[in-house]
């Protein structure tokens, strides 16, 4: 088997992890080296899908010793099977950081033989291109749950960043598709790294080398299993508070395999991925809680509107928020308003006092916003228009284009909904 | 700057960031606006225009590179100098007027983001620089020889200086050229030190069997790492726009 045939292979098995990114570290060349980090990670293609391709992404083996239902690589499955060997993977990534086509490796593995050996192939590979080839690229490594600590250590100075996927956010979904994986083979190892970094950042005396410098991540499936978006998102907000995790990737169930456990979908969901990431923003650079966003009465997102919009309809008594005097905070909570923005905003209120035309100059895109705001105690609509209805109703009505519109109401005289630029041509030509 | 004089001459320039520093401090000592600025590579004749060719001074250039440092901040440095590498309309004027007015306000004038120029001036640096990191990232190279390699770009914005000098940090035991086929001008660098020269006619020889391996090869990871039930043109479309396919190896 040649290596054309074995990247193949282990390239199509490891597409269906969702990160990428090559961010957080800033490494440092040496003179003799190759390659250095770069603190906000650099992209260098977009496959068909659209997802970034920033690192060379494979597995070691797919030959995998464990039967998870969901997975392409179940030892039950005939496919076809490769496994790489340490230099191998070394010479590819070395060779395709060379021509700039990569950022780095991100490596992961099946299980084979046993996790101890896999892993201890990882450490071999990392190695190589740490202290044989002076490689100060991006490595992302999987760490196999169940592996020795030992081997965490000695992987952890050598890599970037770590991960363990999830992959199931309960333990009855874990028994359902994954029986011969445990809870807490894979939460272990996680609390083991968080603390092992923790220790690294306060006592830099002891430890030299830096562990994991751009931290550790993870991944959930969305739509194998019947767990509730709000369950999902508490889920991750209790690791990013607990674990300190970097990243939590969702990745939408894609059917590959049949098997009675798992439901058969025409399409990944993909909006409901969509969603999650969305919301996962709000928690992590916005201030949001999960409960916020979501509670029993409502434990799934909304199809037509996005997490913010949906929170601040619901949250209507919190708005209008004069933009001249809100703090960054509050600016966060308005819809459309992004941690750019915001910044902008602040920035240029020091010297001028804003308007809705100013706020336009400065690049802030009020298509949300406008219903939720006020500039020097003005609103850009006439007062008595600033209710949910009105608000919903246009919401929804610029983004008819993307989203389909499911409700449908007689109409009446008094419409709600604002002329569009069409409508307005259409008034003056008489072409009604 | 409300009480300068406007005059009605178009200023020459020869087209360096070092030349349209001179032309800040006469205008500033004067107190004079021109009415406009073109470098002189780029001037149509036109029989209304009164013309003034301003020479380039390094020592006044240089007295107004420390004085923006000193006097206004490193901030402003880095806006203005970004602002001349990218492809702005006008971008001269807008640089002049964005200096001079920071000379009497001081730092402060990257706040006042509702001054259009000085708005236009960091949007200019936005463009050059984003479009800088998104060819760190898109820009290929090809093995040419042994230990040499070349990559070809096409770029709006005038970056191939600060892009140079991120392949400098990242590989710098590696022989490289860049040529901005745009411009017509090649970064070339000897794993010692580098130099930017003109290049209307370079040969490239072929590549090597070794580069054909794994140029294969790339394309293949590229194919294979796209999940088919995802489709998105759109979305890698938005990422990675057209204009910069020609000069890739794999075919989105």
């Amino acid at each position: 088997m040649d290596i054309f045939d074995k990247l193949k292979i282990l390239a199509d098995s490891a597409k269906y992890d969702a990160s990428c990114s090559s961010s957080g570290s800033n490494r440092k060349n040496t003179n003799d080296g190759i390659g250095n980090g770069h603190v906000s990670g650099i992209c260098h293609s977009w496959g068909a899908d659209g997802r970034c391709i920033s690192l060379l992404k494979i597995l070691f083996t797919n030959a995998c010793m464990y039967d998870c239902k969901y997975c392409i690589n179940r030892s039950s499955n005939s496919v076809p099977r490769a496994t790489f060997t340490p230099r191998e993977v070394a010479d590819l990534t070395i060779h395709f950081y060379k021509r700039n086509y990569i950022e780095g490796l991100f490596l992961s593995s099946a299980v084979i033989k046993s996790p101890d050996y896999t892993m201890e192939r990882l450490v071999e590979t990392a190695s190589i291109l740490r202290n044989e080839y002076h490689f100060h690229g991006y490595i992302h490594c999987k760490t196999i749950p169940g592996c020795s600590q030992e081997l965490i250590d000695k992987l952890g100075v050598l890599v970037d960043r770590m991960s363990i996927n999830i992959e199931l956010p309960s333990n009855d979904s874990l028994k359902l598709l994954a029986p011969q994986k445990e809870k807490d083979g894979i939460l272990k190892p996680m609390t083991y790294i968080s603390n092992t970094l923790k220790l690294n950042k306060m006592d830099k005396s002891k430890y030299k080398e830096k562990f994991v410098p751009a931290g550790q991540t993870t991944q959930l499936m969305v739509g194998a299993t019947p767990e509730t978006d709000l369950k999902i998102l508490k889920l991750s907000e209790g690791m990013y508070k607990s674990l300190k995790l970097k990243r939590v990737y969702y990745s939408a169930y894609v059917s590959i395999n049949n098997d009675k456990n798992l439901p058969t979908l025409e399409k990944p969901p993909l909006l409901r991925e969509n969603r999650l990431y969305q919301a996962d923003w709000l928690l992590r650079f916005y201030g949001f809680q999960a409960d916020e966003l979501l509670n029993e009465e409502h434990p799934n997102f909304n199809t037509l509107l996005d997490p913010k919009c949906d929170w601040a309809l619901r949250n209507l008594d919190k708005f209008p928020i004069e933009i001249n005097t809100a703090n960054y905070h509050t600016l966060l909570r308005i819809p459309g308003i992004g941690v750019i923005s915001a910044k902008k905003i602040i920035t240029a209120r020091r010297e001028f006092l804003l308007d809705f035309e100013s706020l336009k100059k400065l690049g802030v895109v009020l298509k949300r916003a406008q219903y939720f705001i006020t500039c020097k105690g003005k609103y850009f609509y006439e007062v008595n228009k600033f209710n949910k209805n009105f608000i919903e109703t246009n919401l929804l009505y610029t983004e008819r284009n993307t989203i389909p519109q499911k409700k449908f109401e007689q109409l009446s005289m008094f419409d709600t909904l604002l002329p569009t630029k069409e409508d307005k041509i259409k008034c003056l030509t008489g072409s009604l | 700057m409300s009480n300068w004089k406007l005059v009605n001459t178009t200023y020459l320039y020869d087209g360096t960031f070092d030349g349209l520093l001179t032309i800040v401090f006469e205008s500033y000592s004067h107190k004079t606006l021109p009415q406009k600025i073109v470098s002189e590579e780029e001037y149509i004749q036109n029989f209304l225009d009164k013309t003034q060719y301003i020479n380039t001074n390094y020592e006044k250039a240089k007295r107004v590179f420390e004085g923006i440092n000193k006097n206004i901040c490193y901030e402003a440095l880095y806006n203005s100098f970004y602002a001349f590498l990218s492809d702005g309309k006008e971008k001269e004027i807008k640089i002049l007027k964005y200096l001079c007015d920071g000379f009497d306000i001081g730092p402060k004038i990257n706040t006042m983001l509702t001054i259009s120029y000085v708005f236009s001036v960091i949007n200019m640096r936005k463009r050059a620089l984003s479009e800088c990191h998104k060819l760190k990232g898109l820009l290929r190279f090809m093995e040419i020889g042994k230990n040499l390699y070349y990559a070809s770009i096409h770029p709006d914005n005038n970056i191939i200086e600060p892009l140079g000098h991120h392949f400098i940090k990242r590989l710098p035991t590696q022989n490289f050229i860049i040529h901005d086929k745009n411009r017509n001008i090649c970064f070339l660098y000897n794993s010692q030190e580098y130099k930017i020269i003109d290049s209307t006619n370079l040969t490239i020889p072929d590549v090597t069997e070794e580069e054909q391996k794994y140029q294969e090869l790339w394309k293949l990871f590229f194919k294979t790492i796209a999940i088919q039930e995802r489709k998105n043109a759109r979305c890698q479309m938005q990422f990675m726009p057209k204009k910069y396919w020609q000069d890739l190896i794999e075919e989105p």
